[in-house]
């Protein structure tokens, strides 16, 4: 029994590296990269621990602060509740801060001031790890505030390079918004309950709606989904991705808005249970779908790789948050495999790209190509990569797409309703445009020429290649080995976020839910259409070898280093080109998919006007659409 | 049910609404103000107005509210001999306004460290002109 003490232990151990960075590791950079490292291993070895008895023997752990059980059925003390559904996104968590740290030690080795670093990382990872596992609400407030401090501080970072203070200032105000929206719903709900534990709220709560509590959803909906980052409260998460340190970035997409993802999914499904009304479910489908569309159009249109990068990040949230609002077991589990492979292959190019700009100095598209010559091993983990966003078989995002079509699918099926054959038209959409996106940056950055200027690069060291053989492992792994994902993480938090009476009486004591007329309502086992990934592997495996084998080795112009006068000869077009000089030239990341821009101008330019970059511009997006979901929920819950 | 009762409200309460007013000054200060300091000033407004609300959640001058000084046995035999469980300020509002006030000075602070190195690279403080990063 002593595991119950685990979680606690693994968010204290984050707080007190952070803590002994500042008084032991202010002068030595060893010290400093030990602590960091020591704190991250300890944490995942203890949630990983906790893998056994709560995902396989299905326990739930819940950990009352000193000690202050419940007494006459209220909760009095701050408790701590770990169900598979915490687990599930702690896992998820604790994986991107081990990745991260062990990525950084090289990574920021060139910057000033990195005891500060590795205290804002410490207190960043701690406070994801504390939200994803508390059962209190408050509680969940402050780990909400840690984080978008700390993220602002990381996002300010590197505080001379281009732009990064004004992201982080964006990041604080929008942030801040979202914060206070939440603050005030937990407020409001207080004021009608009188406890603030999440698991007693779920008792009271559920099938008992009165106007104050569905005002108090309406904002916790809000300020939990401006941390998540779906459109419109995307803006501050695209440039905060784009100057951040690479690490930090993924970071950022890996968990930070996974504890936004996480806190609607608990909200939804286990305090409110609203989740069941057709009204919230077209809500929250509606604000995917809308994510998934303008967040892949706006990475078409940009030049930059990380910010691309981080467009795509946000139009794959709304995967995540579409198959999550479906309220199916399939759409759930969809959701949830497609949060973790999300976590994986989007870290996954962040690295790469953190990669390309420690060894190149830039990250503009424009100036970057054929790096595949010089950095070998990075273009095979971007690869790997990008053939998981864009869902080619048998990576891990072709299988969690697969999932949420057919989630998508099944419930426009079950419900007759045309908006979910519209969604799940999108969605295939969506991954064709994600697809489009990602050859566009491959021939930019990896192949095609490469200019004199980057003649030299090197690549990236060892320490940071680590991080990014074992993320591409995941990513094929979890592809090829879906249904064990699916048996060990995926149906027990599946099952957790439907039996909701179980997180109820574990934490305050059983009969508790019974009494309060808490029913559940467990959807069958999803049924998979079954597709053999072996197969796909091999003649993925035989396809890609070739086409490395012709990239990387080829003699001909392909891959060629441009020199200032111009190309290589080549005799054969000579008579084209009356005598002179043919120039081989590098197609850059703008040329590619012009003409599909150039189709869409209007939409483009309306895109980019409303991405203006003003903070009060961005401030309204937050407020028109609290107010939107306030008016929704009024209008149409019942 | 004991835990599913309401808050019963005879008589509209003023505090709530000065709050949300508050609130909504804050958000229309964040909307429209071009200055970076008073986009600062509208959070510190919004920040306010919720801290308002909050005191206002515990506090009940119903039957005397008096400090919250007492252990479970006494509150519980109480609440059965008068029949009225809330006699007293509710002493978790109070802890809570305490550490969003803790907070909102942070955001501050931070935020105004922040528009000092802004002003220092974009000699100005307009939003208007804040943005590098956009499209």
């Amino acid at each position: 029994m002593s595991y119950i003490h685990f979680p606690v232990i693994a968010v204290m151990t984050l707080f007190m590296g952070a803590f002994l960075t500042v008084v032991l590791g202010r002068h030595s950079k060893g010290v400093r990269s030990f602590i960091a490292l020591a704190a991250s291993c300890v944490s995942f070895a203890l949630i990983a621990m906790l893998v056994k008895p709560v995902m396989i023997d299905g326990e739930i752990i819940s950990y009352w602060m000193g000690n202050w059980a419940p007494m006459s059925g209220y909760a009095i003390g701050i408790g701590y509740e770990v169900d598979q559904l915490g687990l599930f996104f702690a896992l998820l968590v604790v994986t991107t801060i081990l990745l991260s740290a062990v990525y950084s030690i090289r990574y920021i080795e060139k910057d000033s001031s990195q005891d500060f670093y590795y205290v804002l990382f410490l207190m960043l990872s701690g406070s994801v790890l504390g939200l994803v596992m508390t059962g209190d609400v408050f509680n969940m407030f402050i780990m909400i505030e840690i984080m978008t401090f700390t993220a602002v501080g990381l996002t300010a970072f590197r505080n001379t390079s281009f732009g990064a203070v004004e992201a982080g200032f964006k990041y604080l105000v929008i942030g801040s918004i979202g914060s206070s929206f939440t603050l005030f719903g937990i407020a409001v709900l207080y004021g009608q309950c009188h406890t603030l534990n999440m698991a007693q709220l779920s008792a009271m709560l559920y099938g008992n709606h009165s106007p104050a509590t569905l005002m108090a959803f309406a904002l916790m909906f809000t300020g939990l989904a401006v941390k998540s980052y779906i459109v419109p409260f995307h803006t501050p998460a695209a440039d905060a991705y784009t100057t951040a340190p690479s690490s930090i970035s993924m970071v950022f997409s890996g968990m930070v808005n996974k504890a936004g993802v996480y806190g609607m999914i608990r909200l939804v499904y286990i305090i409110f249970r609203t989740v069941d009304m057709p009204s919230v479910q077209t809500l929250i489908v509606l604000f995917g779908t809308v994510t998934m569309f303008i967040g892949v159009t706006m990475a078409l249109a940009q030049h930059d790789f990380k910010r691309l990068l981080a467009f795509h990040s946000i139009s794959q949230i709304g995967y995540v948050i579409t198959a999550a609002g479906l309220c199916t077991s399939l759409g759930l589990s969809a959701g949830l495999f497609h949060a973790m492979n999300h976590t994986l292959f989007k870290g996954l190019l962040f690295l790469c790209a953190g990669a390309v700009l420690r060894s190149t100095g830039t990250t503009n598209l424009d100036q970057l190509g054929g790096l595949s010559k010089r950095m070998p091993k990075t273009t095979l983990c971007f690869l790997v990569g990008a053939f998981s966003i864009s869902g080619l078989p048998p990576f891990n995002g072709f299988a969690s797409k697969w999932l949420v079509y057919q989630a998508a699918y099944e419930k426009a099926v079950t419900t007759g309703n045309i908006f979910y054959a519209f969604v799940t038209v999108t969605a295939v959409v969506v991954s064709v445009m994600t697809l489009a996106s990602f050859i566009k940056v491959t021939q930019a950055a990896f192949f095609g020429q490469l200019p004199a200027r980057l003649a030299d690069v090197e690549e990236a060291p060892g320490l940071m290649l680590l991080p990014m053989y074992i993320m591409s492992l995941l990513c094929v792994g979890t592809g090829i080995f879906y249904d064990k994902v699916y048996q060990y993480l995926l149906d027990p938090a599946v099952r957790a976020a439907f039996t909701v009476s179980n997180y109820i009486d574990r934490m305050m004591g059983d009969g508790y839910a019974e009494a309060a007329g808490v029913e559940d309502v467990f959807a069958s086992n999803p049924h998979f259409s079954y597709w053999n990934p072996v197969i796909w592997l091999a003649l993925f495996v035989i396809v890609f070898c070739a086409a490395y084998i012709c990239v990387v080795t080829s003699k001909g112009s392909r891959g060629q280093i441009l020199s200032d006068e111009g190309g290589a000869e080549d005799g054969k077009y000579a008579t084209f080109f009356s005598g002179e000089k043919a120039l081989p030239s590098h197609v850059a990341g703008s040329d590619l998919f012009w003409g599909f821009k150039t189709d869409w101008k209007g939409y483009f330019r309306v895109m980019e006007g409303l991405h203006s970059g003003i903070v009060n511009d961005y401030a309204l997006y937050v407020v028109a659409a609290a107010a939107f979901v306030v008016v929704f929920t009024f209008a149409f819950l019942r | 049910m004991m835990m599913k009762r309401r808050l019963r409200n005879k008589m509209m309460n003023v505090n709530y609404i000065a709050s949300v007013i508050l609130v909504v000054m804050g958000l229309y200060t964040i909307i429209t103000k071009k200055n970076l300091i008073k986009v600062v000033l509208g959070m510190g407004i919004v920040d306010y107005g919720i801290n308002l609300f909050i005191v206002s959640v515990g506090f009940n001058d119903k039957a005397g509210a008096t400090a919250p000084i007492y252990n479970m046995t006494e509150l519980l035999g109480q609440a059965q001999a008068t029949g009225v469980t809330q006699f007293f300020v509710d002493p978790v509002p109070q802890a809570l306004t305490l550490t969003s006030i803790v907070i909102g000075a942070c955001v501050d602070a931070m935020a105004l460290s922040l528009v000092i190195k802004l002003y220092k690279q974009y000699k100005t403080v307009n939003t208007d002109e804040i943005r590098r990063l956009r499209g």
